[in-house]
């Protein structure tokens, strides 16, 4: 197995070393974002972005992270912020296809690019495979991270749609899990991915 | 041991859906309108009096709205602190990163750009970061009274426990062992910070608390703000993990609510990543020594254990260490004292008294173990407990079946080497063995529930579900006794509005207490629907029960494990990874072995994080935190993390919701030492210090 360090890792991603993916254009809307109430004086940009399909024209201050804009002003939520300094991995999501960490990305940067979070998973009211597997393999203990490890799953998953066991760790290592339910995630991915995990197993004595 | 229908079988938490949709809201998911931000400025120093404090430039700075110092501020945080008068804005400062003002301004940015604002005079105080310094003559004291801080009677002098005669038993011995140990400070470091949402409407405080106690987060708070319990609302839906360091109420709970009455509009105060692991709390350290007398034939004759526990600049937790009671052992005697220094503030992490101090005694039982050339397994078959404190029965104990039927699963015997360090290549394999145990006690919890016409049943339970499935848990609890599958019943939790007390996630002690109130207002419910009929239409039928079981006499209870490690150390870069891992666990009847096998491995991968990497590093002569954050603290990864493989013994025992013991807390017991022996096994020397970090392995190999 090849080893990957997490800043490695880190990096890698911030290169876009993932090939880019197409995400399903459904009903494309424009959505006006209104403004809301910050400083004077800070400067600020008008970006275009696609965000799970949507297109949104939004002044954002040039300071705001990737994961402020969606968090504070998108009401997109589910995505979580664990350290807001690029070593967990909970705000991970998919810009253009590519898994990256929203807080080490700052809003305006994302011009013209297409964001994926947690909330753009579940097509039509049907869940995506790994949000089924997630939940089959009790992968959520206090959930927090959940988010996170499903938008790096599911880079994994568009490149490489049967990973083996290693492939699934060391494509996830970047998000951590403090409740260390790190078996039960692997096990889930390797699941939505049609390959039949090692348990860890637990059986009755 | 009986099936049940319900009890017992793999379920899905009830919230699954909600945590894999994004949908789940955590505190710091709230936008309330007007919501104001906040952040914290901390002493940069780790002692030091506060001469002056000048807010004024910051409040000029638009966007501002409050700001807090000791000055406008002497509200107490009694729970920060179960002995001195800890204050949310203390003078003088005793720790880098004691707060020293918190602001509320518009958004995130000006909070922070005005904590840059503020301009505090600091007389600089002498300090000290080492437990031994601290109790030096002359040292400075952090306290009144100096740095020795109180035992559980406030008394200045160590906690301790006797039994028999240590002077005899040592005297009985044919061989005396001694050695020493220590452990690091280490954090909790769950992934969700430190965060509170307060509002007032006129005298009613409503704070949204990433808690693991909604009820006595409340009290707390009440007492804190010096407030009617009646006046405050504590709510958390879904909370981001803690392991011990969201008990109670906490300072940024105080803290918004103040910040929020000041500014007159909601206040979010959302700690920093560096915040959570230099101002929060993580595991207390520790200074262990012992000595142990035994026969020749193996048998124990005395324990003598010494220690003093790291408190940090306050003493937010029992600063206890407990890991002798796993062995029989007719003469002991146990000493205590935690210990002031101007560092982070230690308390509770998961089971906080026990896998530093198992790591000790479980080192040491090993190198007796193998001096008299005995299998560890052996040895601890021979030596464990049988009663607790040799004198009284356990109401059940599966302990000897989780070390062999552990050992069966792992491979003990063609794992372990008899021989320890032998083996060729610079890659040398080895296996370690240690055990462990926690109490799961009876205690005070309440239920209620209700069925409506539509013969829907509702189950309001005061739990916040901190990652352990305690929601469903008592789902599944209810359930069963109803005779109703679980989609029958409703869980009304994380609101202290709409649910009653339960004891709080803390102390593993959820399932056993809320579960038996639980199974008590089912009973109640089901007399009034035998002798009323079920409702109809718009009627209900509600019943409540609060359980408060008296002490039990004579018999104690207990949760029992074994772990077993194997691992891969290279002698030459001193790389110690675990390769194999089996965790056996007596928790009495399992609830649901589907989300127990989650909190088992999780709690054996947490364990070998803090076995092998995880230390929160001060400088010495500065009095610094070097390596505050996940990357310094190295804590598991995926990469890291091997498969783990749970065993479990269900033990047949007569007390608790259908025979279920303590679970989450134990899953980290022996893990620590488990590691440790299995590196020892491994290379043939001992590590003596937690974490077993690379720079140690190749000393020890110099």
């Amino acid at each position: 197995m090849k080893k990957i360090s997490r800043r490695r890792f880190v990096e890698g991603t911030s290169a876009g070393i993932v090939a880019v993916a197409a995400i399903p254009a459904v009903e494309a809307q424009q959505k006006q974002t209104a403004a809301v109430p910050t400083s004077p004086g800070v400067p600020r940009t008008t970006i275009k972005i696609t965000v799970n399909g949507v297109d949104r024209r939004v002044e954002v201050e040039d300071r705001w992270t990737l994961v402020e804009l969606l968090r504070d002003h998108l009401q997109l939520t589910g995505t979580k912020i664990g350290c807001d300094r690029g070593e967990c991995g909970v705000c991970t999501v998919l810009v253009d296809g590519t898994p990256l960490y929203s807080c080490s990305q700052l809003a305006v940067w994302m011009n013209g690019r297409s964001i994926q979070t947690v909330e753009g998973l579940a097509k039509n009211g049907k869940l995506d495979p790994l949000q089924e597997a997630f939940i089959e393999h009790d992968a959520p203990q206090c959930g927090y991270c959940t988010s996170g490890q499903l938008m790096i799953a599911k880079a994994l998953l568009m490149k490489n749609a049967h990973p083996t066991r290693d492939e699934v760790r060391t494509a996830m290592t970047g998000n951590l899990c403090r409740c260390s339910n790190y078996n039960h995630y692997v096990e889930a991915v390797m699941a939505a991915g049609g390959t039949t995990p090692a348990t860890g197993g637990g059986n009755a004595a | 041991m009986t099936p049940l229908k319900t009890v017992g079988h793999a379920t899905h938490r009830i919230d699954a859906l909600q945590r894999v949709t994004g949908a789940a809201k955590y505190t710091s998911d709230l936008h309330l309108p007007g919501m104001l931000y906040a952040r914290v400025l901390r002493s940069p120093h780790p002692h030091a009096r506060i001469r002056k404090i000048d807010v004024s430039k910051a409040m000029a700075l638009p966007g501002v709205k409050a700001i807090l110092t000791h000055e406008n501020c002497d509200t107490a945080w009694s729970s920060g602190d179960q002995l001195n008068q800890r204050k949310l804005f203390n003078n003088p400062v005793r720790f880098a990163g004691d707060p020293v003002a918190a602001i509320a301004a518009i958004d995130r940015h000006v909070a922070e750009d005005a904590t840059h604002l503020i301009e505090v005079d600091y007389e600089i105080l002498p300090f000290l970061t080492d437990l031994e310094d601290a109790l030096k003559p002359g040292a400075v004291a952090i306290h009144e009274g100096g740095n020795l801080s109180l035992n559980n009677q406030r008394q200045p002098v160590p906690q301790t426990y006797k039994r028999g005669n240590v002077a005899d038993g040592l005297k009985a011995a044919d061989r005396v062992f001694e050695d020493n140990f220590t452990s690091a400070h280490h954090n909790n470091a769950q992934l969700e910070m430190r965060v509170s949402v307060a509002e007032w409407s006129g005298d009613k405080l409503t704070v949204h608390a990433a808690t693991q106690g909604i009820a006595n987060c409340r009290t707390d708070i009440a007492k804190d703000l010096k407030i009617s319990a009646d006046n405050v609302r504590v709510i958390s839906e879904y909370m981001g993990g803690g392991f011990g360091n969201k008990n109670q109420c906490q300072d940024s709970d105080l803290m918004a609510a103040l910040l929020a009455k000041q500014a007159g509009a909601p206040v979010k105060l959302e700690f920093t990543r560096k915040e959570d692991f230099v101002a929060v709390h993580g595991r207390w350290s520790s200074r262990q020594s012992y000595k142990v007398g035994v026969k020749n034939d193996g048998t124990l004759t005395a324990i003598q254990f010494t220690a003093l526990s790291g408190a940090g600049a306050y003493r937010k937790g029992s600063c206890d260490l407990s890991g002798t009671e796993i062995y029989q052992v007719p003469h002991l005697e146990t000493s205590v004292s935690p210990v002031y220094t101007n560092t982070a503030v230690a308390a509770n992490y998961r089971a906080p008294a026990y896998p530093q101090a198992v790591f000790g005694i479980e080192s040491l039982m090993d190198d007796v173990a193998y001096a008299l050339k005995m299998d560890p397994m052996e040895f601890r078959l021979k030596n464990m407990t049988r009663k607790f404190r040799d004198q009284t029965p356990y109401t059940s104990i599966g302990l000897e079946d989780c070390i062999r039927k552990g050992a069966e699963k792992f491979g003990w015997k063609q794992r372990w080497k008899p021989v320890a360090g032998s083996g060729e290549g610079p890659v040398k394999r080895g296996a370690g063995m240690a055990m462990g145990m926690f109490g799961s006690g009876l205690g005070r919890s309440s239920a209620v529930v209700r069925l409506d016409g539509q013969g829907q049943y509702h189950l309001h339970v005061g739990v916040t579900d901190v990652g352990t499935a305690a929601k469903t848990t008592m789902g599944l609890i209810a359930a069963e006794e109803l005779g109703v599958p679980l989609e029958k019943v409703t869980v009304v939790w994380g609101d202290t509005d709409t649910c009653p007390y339960s004891v709080g996630e803390s102390g593993s002690r959820t399932t056993v207490q809320t579960g038996m109130a639980v199974i008590e207002a089912v009973r109640d419910l089901k007399k009034q629907i035998a002798e009323k009929g079920a409702p109809k239409g718009n009627d209900v039928l509600t019943a409540m029960a609060t359980t408060n079981p008296p002490p039990l006499q004579g018999v104690s209870r207990n949760s029992f494990a074994a772990h077993f490690a194997e691992v891969e150390v290279n002698v030459e870069t001193g790389h110690a990874i675990v390769t194999r891992f089996v965790s056996a666990h007596d928790s009495g009847r399992v609830v649901n072995p589907l989300t127990a096998q989650s909190q088992v491995q999780g709690g054996a991968i947490q364990g070998i994080g803090m076995a092998l990497h995880e230390e929160l590093l001060y400088d010495k002569r500065s009095g610094q935190p070097l390596n505050a954050g996940y990357y310094g603290a190295r804590i598991m990864t995926h990469l890291d993390a091997p498969l783990v493989d749970v065993v479990w013994v269900e033990t047949d025992e007569p007390y608790g919701p259908f025979g279920a013991k303590t679970l989450g807390e134990p899953t980290i017991i022996p893990t620590v030492a488990a590691v440790a022996n299995a590196i020892h096994n491994a290379i043939g020397r001992r590590v003596k210090s937690l974490p077993i970090t690379r720079d140690k392995i190749l000393g020890v190999l110099a």
